[in-house]
């Protein structure tokens, strides 16, 4: 199975790594990452999610609520407001964070290789890693009618465990998820980038040939007393209200 | 109570509201569609509105369980989040040639008979789906807007007969993204506005709610009739994919 291949490559000595099937084009293009893998906690229960080191994750992996966001000159997305995070969460059918362990978060972002020490230490090392001493480095939820369709939102690992297989391990339970719930009608909006991914997890173009389409009116079109909400960098115009009476 | 074609049940509530209130644990209100089947509901319901008062517990009990470590912000009282009121109001009014009304009636409460809006789905050509889970789907969108068509009878109150000849819904997180799915107009009464009256509402709601992210999968013959709404086709490249088991 691609997901677990991906998962333990980092275990086999190098020389054992020419014997195993050549990882699919998808996976190669991301650069598989090297370092031994950090042992992790998957977790499908909302409550493990504390806000706000959801907010961090986000931050840290620049991703924007909003599918146009705002982006300064540093090429960062705005900050998300936590209080819509928190609503956004709270109201999805399926929420996955992935933990591991504070100390492989700290090495990883020092770029030390070792764990020194015994002692004290040893207990910290050999416990498992739970969502309450762990950090959380991926999220990803999905949200449903839970009868007919789902929408998949928001997959984000954070950039120092990437191309482990963990994103794609994150959209799998996902998947998982919302099929024990008996829904097999599945969406993902992405963009470019997203797609690959999304093509690696098993999605395609749509079978049946639609069109995705999302509600950027154009300001020309509509008067400036109109009512307009800011979602990211657009300016979204109330439809003006209309009349009937015939 | 007026004798309409629906058949309501016994806890609906007595004030004008067109759909019952069903408060959870922590006081979060829902939209729940009235449904009139036989389909034993009692189990599924209670299964699925106690995963909801779920999952509300335990992102407020996650909350409040890290204050140890950070400043908490205090937990979000399910009052602070506007309400979604229910809607109903007479969108056109019409005398037919014989004499008698036509009102046509719009309403957000997700009043739909599963039954009427599964005859709905086979007069415009759609496949069937299974019963139970349309009133899922209905019951789990964030919001059904629907058009019936009441017909009032000269004379006698209390004979009018109400049918179903409209309904969009969509989902959402309530917060950042909604999908707006299903959408249908009786084709007898195509091309009079209708179908553009219930999406305009719908993304009212939307975007009074702050949501900013309304999409949704257009079949190639209504592409045009949502640009004229104001919809974009894969805007600055993103395009939605759906997941396809291999095996």
């Amino acid at each position: 199975m691609a997901v677990a291949t991906a998962v333990q490559v980092g275990n086999l000595p190098s020389k054992f790594r020419r014997f195993l099937p050549s990882p699919p084009k998808i996976a190669a293009q991301i650069k598989p990452n090297s370092a031994p893998p950090p042992p992790l906690f998957i977790s499908t229960n909302p409550s493990h999610v504390n806000p706000h080191h959801l907010r961090e994750l986000y931050v840290v992996c620049n991703h924007s609520c909003h599918r146009f966001p705002t982006i300064d000159a540093a090429g960062r997305v705005d900050p998300i407001d936590a209080h819509k995070l928190r609503t956004a969460v709270s109201h999805s059918s399926v929420v996955v964070s992935v933990f591991t362990k504070l100390e492989f978060v700290a090495s990883q972002s020092s770029n030390s290789s070792s764990v020194v020490g015994i002692g004290g230490n040893w207990i910290r090392r050999v416990a498992p890693v739970t969502p309450e001493n762990g950090r959380l480095i991926g999220f990803g939820r999905a949200v449903s009618d839970l009868g007919l369709t789902a929408s998949i939102y928001d997959i984000m690992v954070h950039p120092a465990f990437r191309g482990r297989g963990i994103g794609r391990m994150i959209v799998k339970r996902i998947i998982r998820m919302l099929i024990n719930r008996d829904i097999y009608d599945i969406a993902a909006l992405c963009s470019g980038k997203e797609r690959l991914f999304f093509r690696g997890c098993g999605f395609g173009e749509d079978m049946l040939g639609s069109t995705t389409m999302m509600y950027a009116p154009s300001l020309s079109s509509y008067s400036k007393d109109e009512q307009m909400i800011s979602a990211g960098r657009k300016l979204l115009a109330f439809p003006p209200p209309r009349d009937f009476q015939k | 109570m007026p004798a309409l074609g629906l058949v309501v049940l016994p806890f609906a509530a007595a004030d004008l509201n067109f759909y019952p209130r069903i408060v959870s644990s922590d006081c979060r209100c829902h939209q729940f569609a009235l449904l009139n089947s036989p389909i034993p509901r009692g189990r599924r319901e209670q299964k699925i509105s106690r995963l909801k008062a779920s999952f509300w517990e335990s992102i407020r009990s996650g909350i409040l369980k890290n204050s140890t470590t950070q400043v908490i912000e205090p937990p979000v009282a399910a009052e602070e989040e506007e309400e979604l009121l229910p809607e109903e109001f007479v969108l056109v009014e019409r005398t037919r040639p014989d004499g008698t009304i036509e009102q046509i009636i719009f309403s957000s409460g997700g009043n739909v008979d599963v039954y009427d809006l599964q005859a709905l789905c086979d007069k415009v050509g759609w496949p069937r789906r299974p019963l139970s889970k349309l009133a899922a789907a209905l019951r789990n969108s964030y919001m059904v807007v629907t058009l019936h068509s009441v017909s009032k009878s000269t004379g006698e109150e209390g004979n009018d007969q109400k049918k179903l000849i409209g309904m969009a819904r969509a989902t959402s997180d309530h917060a950042f993204n909604a999908t707006i799915w299903d959408v249908l107009v009786d084709p007898s009464y195509q091309g009079q506005g209708l179908g553009k009256a219930l999406i305009e509402k719908l993304i009212r709601a939307l975007l009074q709610r702050d949501i900013g992210n309304i999409s949704l999968f257009a079949d190639s013959k209504v592409v045009e009739f949502y640009r004229n709404l104001g919809f974009e086709a894969d805007p600055e490249g993103i395009k939605g994919m759906f997941w396809y088991p291999k095996n």
